[in-house]
């Protein structure tokens, strides 16, 4: 088992058909290959932890990398874990029409993510909640528009 | 005249055919064609009679035709009703004069041959050509105004073209040598490169995108940007490589500036024994110094981009991380004291600091960590220390308390003791007399002191005392009670005067303690020349600061410092003057214990003044 934490930006801002296209492709996708975890995407910021098989894990980082959808994937972790510590896979966002959504299965609101579970490391749910403020800002009960910063810089070696 | 087969053949050939006999020239043959030209009922008629469509110029030459008897070619004759309207048909018209048998001139041969077509394409193509040229004017006033020097350059290497800028900024004549010179002007460290480059490039038929230093008309070298693409017509090889060069000096020198800051930034975080790191906008780290990675034993892949939070004593952790994700939101300095782990599985402490900067490129974070062991350490010492003295002084406390309690009761025991002894015991000598009197004030004396010692310790135990609002007038007329038989004795007057500031808040014991000592002070040192005079004065200072002054006309002292002055417990200035030296330390450590101070001055042979000044400046509630 393994899980990797990506920030990416959306070439263009995604609409909600863009989301929900995403959304039916990857839910269908990630069951059939036991993926979990949670997408978080506000006005062309993105991050995602996704955790599964290693055998599974990275050739889907490996096609998400190569995605044309998005571009500046940042890789910030990729490690081997004891236990899942999402149940689902899910994905957090403001839909303009939220109506559409609220009911469809694997949708959230950013301000509705449930805590997360102590089974994550702190350095782990730490991680996932700079994400988290780097996508949705300070305060996600409100659309927030800003870019995490670029050009990304890497971790030297 | 022809042949009937081969007037049958002329009639329907696709050009016009038509005889213009005698001088007069009329209409002989008129083909199907030529009907078009000149009508269908000509022949027979004459050309005046008969112009048709014929153009005026061409009407007006073919007499001069038929007398110069020399063949005439009108090419492109534009024929037809309205100049350029749709009708408007183009011929080229070839006139060829024959004789009869007798060699005179008999008559014209017209060939009409429609060239509408060719005429319409070589007109688009001559309003092509216009626009042609009008883009090409303005391409080259573009190319040759804007700010990039623009080139072209053969699949061979051979520069074709370059735009004037580049001359005027190379300082190159314009019959300069392209092809031979550009390297040359390439800084030599970029040259091999460029080239290498340029060649690789346009071998594998893709395009470039370099930057080199070309040498400028002044000889100094400026960091160019040099982009090229294939001018390609499938499926031929590319043509040519079209090109621009940028100057991108400044911009070039400004991120090396920043590299050469963020390098030399690093090597000293590198080099120095703190925790050192920095982090994104988002508050991922991206550099932990040296240090931390042999502090912690862990690389920074192992550490990543939160890891350093999992170094810390593990009932810290989640409370350091909160801080730090309310730090990132909210671009407040993170700061505190945390225990971090050791590779050696030691913990020590840290004090942890990080601040978020804008250096330039986007703000960021950066963060230190000091090894505060040592001082950890000599504060816990300390805090041993501290609290061992404190108990021992509370222990002397007790012992003195206890010590003078228990003591006074023996003092009183002997007393009694001694005042039987003297009722019933006789002297007969003198001397005898004086050694019970001295006696006598010995025993006094020691009474007194364990009382002063008593109370010592007492009013320490008082400073913690409930305060109320005090009514001074009250308050001060009570104390003068108490001193009443001393007062009467030394026919003292003491005035009181608390208009100003008639109330106070204090302990209504400490208050006692302080206006009693400072009282009997004043009669103790009374002048023997003249009864004492107390002034008792309370009033507010400019901050508000209530003050109690007390003010004698006795003896007077000696005062180092009238804002601090000294005063020691048994430490006594009139020896001549009984008393115990407890009284003033007494004041003193009661006033400063609450906030306040005293300050004192005092004129020896004239008299003292004290100042109480209740609390601290600051501490008015
Ligand atoms: C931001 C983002 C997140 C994605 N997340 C997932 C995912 O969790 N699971 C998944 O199967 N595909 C995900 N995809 C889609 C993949 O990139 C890819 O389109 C999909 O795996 C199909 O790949 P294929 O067309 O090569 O088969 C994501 C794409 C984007 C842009």
């Amino acid at each position: 088992m393994k899980h990797i934490v990506y920030l990416s930006r959306a070439v263009r801002p995604m609409t909600d058909t863009d989301l929900q296209a995403l959304l039916d492709q990857s839910r269908h996708d990630n069951v059939r290959h036991g993926i979990t975890g949670v997408l978080f995407y506000s006005h062309g910021n993105i991050a995602q932890l996704f955790e599964g098989p290693a055998e599974m894990v990275d050739p889907l980082f490996d096609r998400i990398s190569r995605d044309g959808r998005h571009s500046h994937v940042r890789k910030l972790v990729d490690t081997p874990i004891a236990a899942r510590s999402f149940p689902t896979w899910s994905m957090a966002f403001h839909p303009l029409e939220p109506s559409g959504f609220t009911a469809l299965e694997n949708f959230l609101l950013p301000h509705q993510l449930p805590p997360l579970p102590p089974s994550l490391t702190i350095a782990d749910a730490l991680l996932v909640e700079l994400v988290q403020l780097a996508v949705f800002g300070p305060d996600p009960t409100q659309p927030f528009e800003h870019r995490h910063s670029d050009p990304p810089r890497t971790l030297d070696a | 005249m022809p042949a009937p087969r081969f007037e049958q053949l002329l009639r329907r050939l696709q050009a016009g055919v038509a005889t213009l006999e005698g001088p007069e020239l009329r209409y002989g043959f008129v083909n199907e064609q030529m009907q078009v030209l000149v009508g269908a009922n000509a022949e027979g008629r004459t050309l005046t009679e008969q112009p048709g469509l014929l153009p005026t110029a061409l009407l007006e030459v073919l007499p001069k035709v038929y007398e110069a008897g020399t063949p005439y070619t009108a090419r492109a004759c534009a024929c037809g009703p309205a100049a350029d309207g749709p009708d408007r048909r183009y011929f080229d018209v070839m006139v060829d004069p024959y004789a009869d048998e007798a060699g005179e001139p008999a008559g014209l041969l017209l060939l009409a041959v429609d060239v509408s077509e060719q005429e319409a394409t070589r007109q688009r193509a001559h309003e092509l050509a216009l626009t042609t040229r009008q883009l090409d004017a303005r391409l080259r006033v573009l190319t040759e105004t804007a700010p990039l020097f623009t080139y072209t350059m053969s699949p061979e290497g051979e520069v074709t073209y370059v735009s004037p800028q580049w001359y005027r900024f190379t300082g190159q004549p314009e019959t300069a040598d392209l092809t031979a010179i550009w390297p040359l002007l390439v800084h030599p460290d970029d040259r091999l490169r460029v080239l290498f480059e340029s060649d690789t490039a346009r071998r594998t038929g893709t395009g470039w995108n370099y930057e080199y230093r070309l040498r400028r008309y002044d000889g100094q070298y400026r960091w160019m940007l040099s982009r090229a693409l294939p001018e390609v017509h499938p499926p031929d090889q590319p043509v040519a490589w079209h090109g621009a060069l940028t100057e991108v000096h400044l911009q070039r020198e400004l991120s090396e500036a920043r590299r050469r800051g963020e390098a030399e930034l690093r090597f000293l975080a590198d080099s120095i024994p703190e925790l050192v790191w920095t982090t994104s906008a988002e508050g991922l780290v991206e550099y932990y110094n040296h240090y931390t990675k042999s502090y912690s034993g862990l690389t920074t892949e192992e550490l990543g981009p939160t890891g350093w939070v999992g170094l810390l004593y593990p009932e810290e952790q989640a409370a350091a991380a909160r801080r730090w994700v309310q730090s990132v939101a909210s671009g407040e300095d993170f700061e505190g004291e945390y225990r971090l782990r050791r590779a050696d599985g030691v913990y020590r402490w840290h004090t942890i600091r990080a601040r978020r900067l804008n250096d330039g490129s986007g703000p960021r974070w950066f963060g230190a960590g000091s090894d505060v062991e040592e001082q950890h350490r000599l504060r816990q010492v300390l805090q041993t220390q501290y609290d061992e003295l404190a108990r021992a002084h509370h222990n002397l406390d007790t012992f003195v308390y206890a010590a003078s309690h228990d003591l006074r009761q023996p003092t009183l025991n002997l007393r009694g003791l001694f005042e039987e002894l003297s009722r019933s015991v006789r002297f007969t000598d003198p001397e005898q007399a004086l050694m019970l009197r001295m006696v006598d004030t010995a025993l006094t004396h020691l009474d007194g002191t364990l009382a002063d010692l008593a109370a010592t310790v007492q009013t320490q135990r008082q400073q913690q005392e409930p305060v109320e609002v005090l009514d001074l007038a009250l308050g001060l007329e009570e104390i003068l009670l108490g001193l009443r038989p001393q007062i009467v004795l030394q026919g003292a007057s003491v005035e009181i005067d608390v208009q100003e500031a008639p109330g106070l808040l204090y302990s209504r014991a400490n208050f006692r303690s302080v206006v009693h000592n400072l009282v009997s002070n004043a009669l103790k040192f009374a002048h023997p020349m003249r009864p004492p005079q107390v002034l008792l004065r309370s009033y507010l200072t400019a901050q508000g600061q209530p003050v109690l002054e007390v003010r004698d006309n006795g003896l007077g002292m000696h005062v180092d410092d009238p804002h601090n002055p000294a005063f020691r417990l048994f430490s006594r200035q009139h020896t001549e003057v009984e008393g115990t030296g407890v009284g003033l330390y007494l004041v003193q450590r009661i006033v400063t214990s609450q906030g306040g101070h005293v300050e004192a001055d005092s004129t020896p042979g004239v008299g003292t003044t004290f100042r109480v000044f209740w609390a601290a400046p600051t501490g008015l509630e």
